[in-house]
């Protein structure tokens, strides 16, 4: 009977409804798409430079495991000397640099030659290979968000570059230069970011890295296979800062909208309460009740925001194919539990004061 | 349809019979509601004492402002008496707190209103069964149609009240004050809003209760044509009982 009750007080007012079912849709689509953005960036970028299959990967001192937060320290000279050390089959030295000419892009300055002994080399969707100093290679998600074709002049880095190919995506970066071009245009020569090694065998990473370690003391020495693993935004400074920050900006939107709702609510009800009193009803009835109403509103609300995420996702990468946004089970549980306990939060309040009215006052209520 | 469950003996077996044990289901003793405006006592009843039999149907008259819907309020445990003692079935309300009140009017009381007091968002039939519901006992179908039929509302507990007549609306309030099967039946000017034929028909209604189910019923009223229906009437003025006699 009170779940009757319940249903037909949420239909009562359906605007005052949709407007507290939006609310809450959009507390939880905000959260899901907020941590699915971060850890989809980074997820993507993690599986990217995974995709390059190199080994190991080697980085100044102190560098992050974000690769661009990384400057060019590293004198190139060193892929000699990792080349030499037993088991490395190959070295590919790395320049990063940040673009923001076409959006914000990280472009690696590459040897072609070594880049595909390492990576055993890009598949061609158009195009070929880097052949000037002015080519460049773009993955496919790129040249459809930008919509570049093979032979177009791509400018970046106050510099025009020639689009020699369109490669699949998944090979640490979306934009290729070559090394050296790189190298002049960011005052970095004889200089690269990080190096990435491929072992005769993959068994043999752990000993290329104790062999490593004493030749190049303080150096971040990584190995790829767990790079997936450190890519998360914990290890981002301020990420995990900004996602709370988030999560408490949309939970208070639910939050309010939904003490609002149900204290209007309570006061439009107040004689209701005070014929629900007359009749027997406990206080815990009646703020089951009002509870009721909230959760039920939380609980659609929480499925529309479960799918306007799935239809902002769907939109977001229609419009920016370079944008990954990574929509987790347990983010839509969190979410969902989130929006459930902020809307029965703002609903208690209300409901207090409704189990406390005076039944005769409330009653005589016009 | 009888509702053999609940049947009890008519009014005048009870007031006729010479057994002692038959107590009366509501007595007062120096009742006193006191109201406060801003730091001024405002004495709505002064020291009222009276007493309702089991099956009798009592209905009290008076003026506005006389103190009769607060006495209908504190006998219904909705209000707190101020002084004096308030029993109804033999439970002090002046000694319970506010669950055990509740708990009571769960139990022993049925309200009807004279703004009727439905909920606006059930129907005939949700508004009835929601008192049973409080009652806490589930849904009795056999004894929750025998009622309707009595009342003469098969065909409308899918309506809401809004598209209800008064009357109609009045009817499902008596079905939901009666739904629970109450000792007493308080009922605060059940035909104020209702027409000439419409308070006809809900005090028939009261009266049939009570004559062939002997149910207790304590009226407020200002007409002295529904008072007709009681068997005895009390006349309140400025918080006291002036008179009581019984109904012409």
């Amino acid at each position: 009977m009170i779940r009757q009750l319940v249903v037909n007080n949420v239909l009562h007012r359906p605007i005052r409804t949709v407007v507290s079912i939006l609310a809450v849709g959009v507390e939880v689509a905000l959260v899901i798409l907020i941590v699915g953005l971060t850890s989809g960036l980074l997820q993507e970028t993690a599986k990217r430079i995974e995709g390059i299959g190199a080994d190991i990967m080697l980085q100044p001192p102190s560098a992050s495991v974000f690769l661009a937060f990384s400057g060019a320290p590293m004198p190139i000279k060193i892929a000699d000397k990792l080349r030499e050390m037993k088991y490395v089959q190959a070295v590919a030295p790395v320049l990063l640099q940040f673009s923001s000419s076409n959006g914000v892009d990280i472009v690696y300055g590459i040897d072609p030659k070594s880049f595909r002994d390492v990576s055993s080399g890009f598949v061609f969707l158009e195009g070929h290979d880097m052949q000037g100093p002015d080519d460049v290679l773009m993955d496919d998600w790129e040249a459809k968000a930008k919509h570049i074709a093979v032979n177009d002049t791509f400018r970046m880095l106050d510099h025009d570059f020639h689009v020699a190919g369109i490669v699949e995506h998944g090979k640490g970066a979306r934009l290729f230069v070559p090394l050296a071009t790189l190298q002049d245009l960011s005052g970095s020569r004889e200089k690269a970011s990080v190096f990435f090694m491929k072992c005769t065998n993959t068994e043999y990473t752990q000993a290329v890295m104790d062999e490593m370690r004493p030749v190049f003391p303080g150096y971040e020495i990584r190995p790829l296979k767990d790079f997936l693993s450190l890519m998360t935004a914990t290890n981002l400074p301020g990420l995990n800062a900004f996602i709370k920050s988030m999560i408490v900006l949309a939970v208070s939107v639910g939050f309010l909208v939904i003490l609002l709702s149900m204290y209007t609510t309570v006061i439009e009800r107040t004689r209701d309460i005070g014929v629900l009193k007359s009749l027997g009803a406990s206080k815990a009835y009646i703020i089951r009740g009002l509870l009721g109403e909230s959760a039920l509103i939380c609980l659609i609300g929480i499925g529309v925001g479960i799918a306007m995420s799935y239809v902002t996702r769907a939109a977001f990468q229609s419009s920016f194919p370079t944008l990954s946004i990574l929509i987790t089970p347990e983010w839509i549980v969190r979410s969902a539990l989130i929006a459930l306990a902020g809307g029965l939060l703002g609903a208690s309040y209300p409901a207090w004061l409704a189990s406390r009215k005076d039944a005769i006052e409330a009653l005589s209520y016009d | 349809m009888t509702i053999t469950t609940t049947i009890r003996p008519p009014a005048d077996a009870l007031l006729t019979t010479r057994d002692p044990i038959v107590e009366p289901i509501v007595v007062t003793e120096d009742l006193w509601k006191l109201y406060h405006a801003g730091k001024v006592e405002v004495p709505a009843l002064r020291g009222i004492n009276f007493k309702v039999m089991p099956g009798e149907f009592v209905s009290v008259m008076g003026p506005s402002g006389c103190g009769k819907s607060s006495l209908l309020y504190v006998l219904g445990g909705l209000a707190r008496a101020s002084r004096g003692r308030v029993l109804v079935n033999g439970n002090d309300l002046t000694a319970m707190g506010d669950a055990e009140r509740t708990k009571l009017r769960r139990d022993k009381i049925g309200f009807v209103f004279q703004r009727f007091n439905l909920l606006p968002t059930l129907d005939a039939r949700g508004n009835i069964a929601i008192a049973q519901h409080i009652h806490g006992h589930g849904f009795d179908a056999k004894r929750f149609e025998a009622i309707t039929q009595m009342l003469g509302l098969t065909g409308r507990l899918k309506h809401r009240p809004s598209e209800m007549s008064g009357g109609e609306q009045q009817r499902v309030a008596i079905a939901r004050a009666i739904i629970n099967d109450p000792k007493i039946i308080l009922a605060d000017e059940p035909t104020g809003n209702l027409d000439t034929q419409n308070s006809e028909i809900v005090l028939s209604m009261l009266s049939k209760l009570n004559k062939d189910l002997g149910q207790t019923i304590v009226m407020i009223t200002h007409n002295p044509e529904a008072a007709a229906y009681s068997s005895r009437v009390v006349h309140m003025r400025d918080g006291v009982i002036v008179d009581a006699a019984p109904a012409s």
